[in-house]
């Protein structure tokens, strides 16, 4: 019996306090305005209690973020010189001895109390939150689909062919909240008053099930962007290109580039997929063919149905890879690759095996 | 079963639209605690142990990823694994991403198709959670028991 109401009078002071410190948060907490100043220049006037992350988007600087700001990610790193207290135990696991040496924090986990002076990448300032509408919606497999987004505001978009952007769905259905999820652009950077997106059905998947199911034609929709440092690097050499599904995205957008330079370089782009269902974009990458000189797809099929009557190359994109790299002499040559680590790994193996260095891989992770 | 306000918080992460589009409990009622105790007796009676059903279902994984999202069959299974753009955290909170991928595992033997992802290898292995019943990705330790302990004792055997 003792033990039973010590237990209720312990658990009647530790409700108690609880309350007391939500009390104290509520009313007491008040910060008031602090300054944040980024990079030495821009000074911003915030109003205190929020995190630093959630302060930047409401002032339109929208540092990476790929958890909502629930401290798992780590993707909101930013130096923090002065203002920010100690290092929470939350944020501890996601940063490195050297990272916490050099003042690194995580932006969703700093709350803003006091003046703040912090510094993020210059190329941050140019991501910008933009208002669209759906201008076209369309099937390009089974489970990919074509998004064209018309921008209303800003109604122009600058970005660099390779890169992403964030794409913010709406709630529907058991779904409550928004969520952001990062898609590369598949257009040319030339049109700028739009943008395609191709997007993956992925099962349970929150942002693509409501891509799929639905978004319809004449929709709007919030973005962010553009984002990534994926992009066409200066050279002379050949350019081999490898991607499987969706990661025909960015690829597309680097041939729109290459298109538009007139590039006379060699350009040779494996694309993987299972059976022929898998495959989209081929009148386009006729079109490439076409605008550029030296241009070959290659598309491979790992394991083509019978009705797909398949005579073009079979097996995993692996296997031409490989064989291609054997005929050429690759000296010089930029390999750009798109899709899943598990495509990146394997096709840097074969890579590796014929003496590429890795200055010359680049790659789109879909981490 | 008393919740503090920081397992509440938690609670919310396995709900639908919170993480993936259906959450972690499917049309299980009973709370986490209680799904992970009633799934620990059933190890019990399989004799396995959660880290060891972790260890082989990472194993089919690591052997379908080779794939490249192409079905590749072993003596034993028929292995799919179809990796997306993007990674997810864990719903109980602890730091890191897990990449977004999906294994669909066909027992040969008896005919039996599980499906999971990588997320749900770190939520058996490291807390023992094998999803509510219903889930999308539940790895029903009913199911999974049996045709591990098969296969397993088969490999030994060969």
């Amino acid at each position: 019996m003792n033990i039973l109401i010590t237990a209720l009078i312990v658990s009647g002071i530790n409700a108690l306090l609880a309350l007391l410190l939500v009390i104290a948060e509520r009313f007491l907490a008040n910060y008031g305005t602090c300054k944040i100043t980024i990079n030495e220049k821009e000074k911003l006037d915030v109003e205190g209690g929020r995190s630093l992350l959630a302060s930047l988007k409401e002032e339109k600087i929208f540092l990476p973020s790929a958890c909502g700001g629930r401290g798992t990610c780590a993707y909101c790193k930013c130096q923090i010189s002065d203002g920010a207290g100690p290092v929470l135990p939350t944020e501890e696991a996601l940063l490195t001895a050297e990272e916490i040496q050099d003042q690194t924090r995580l932006a969703c986990q700093v709350k803003v109390k006091s003046n703040l002076d912090i510094s993020i990448p210059e190329e941050l300032f140019n991501i910008k939150e933009f208002k669209a509408k759906v201008d076209r919606l369309q099937d390009l497999t089974y489970d990919i689909k074509l998004l064209r987004l018309q921008l209303l505001q800003p109604s122009q978009i600058n970005f660099i062919s390779g890169q992403y952007v964030q794409l913010e769905s709406q709630p529907y259905e058991k779904v409550k909240e928004s969520v952001s999820r990062a898609y590369s652009i598949a257009s040319s950077n030339s049109k700028k008053t739009h943008i395609d997106l191709m997007i993956r059905l992925v099962p349970e998947g929150i942002c693509t099930t409501w891509v799929h199911n639905y978004l319809k034609e004449g929709d709007e929709l919030i973005f962010t962007g553009p984002m990534g440092d994926f992009r066409i690097h200066d050279g002379v050499g050949e350019i081999i290109m490898v991607a499987g599904g969706s990661g025909m995205a960015p690829m597309v957008s680097l041939l729109h580039e290459l298109t538009r330079n007139q590039s006379k370089r060699k350009i040779t782009y494996f694309f993987g997929a299972v059976a022929r269902r898998d495959l989209f974009y081929l009148d386009e990458m006729k079109d490439f063919k076409r605008s550029l000189s030296n241009f070959t797809f290659i598309p491979a099929l790992s394991k083509p149905l019978p009705e797909d009557n398949w005579k073009g190359v079979g097996g995993l994109i692996t296997v031409p890879l490989e064989n291609y790299m054997k005929e050429i002499k690759a000296d010089d040559a930029q390999i750009y690759i798109c899709g899943s680590p598990g495509l990146i790994n394997a096709c840097g193996q074969v890579l590796k095996k014929h003496d590429v260095t890795e200055d010359r891989i680049y790659f789109d992770p879909f981490a | 079963m008393k919740q503090t306000p920081k397992e509440k918080k938690l609670f919310e992460n396995f709900l639908p639209g919170k993480l993936t589009k259906e959450g972690f409990l499917g049309d299980d009622t009973r709370h986490i605690h209680d799904i992970i105790q009633a799934d620990a007796k059933v190890l019990v009676q399989y004799q396995m142990k959660k880290e060891t059903i972790a260890r082989e279902l990472k194993k089919l994984i690591h052997i379908g990823k080779q794939g490249l999202e192409s079905e590749v069959e072993t003596d034993d299974y028929a292995i799919l694994v179809q990796w997306d753009r993007g990674m997810i955290a864990c719903p109980f909170g602890e730091p890191g991403l897990h990449p977004k991928l999906i294994a669909k595992v066909k027992d040969k033997g008896s005919g039996v198709t599980i499906r999971y992802s990588q997320l749900c290898v770190h939520l058996v292995q490291h807390h023992g959670f094998f999803g509510g019943k219903g889930s999308a990705f539940r790895v029903d330790p009913e199911i999974v028991c049996p045709m591990l302990q098969r296969n397993l004792s088969s490999t030994q055997e060969k």
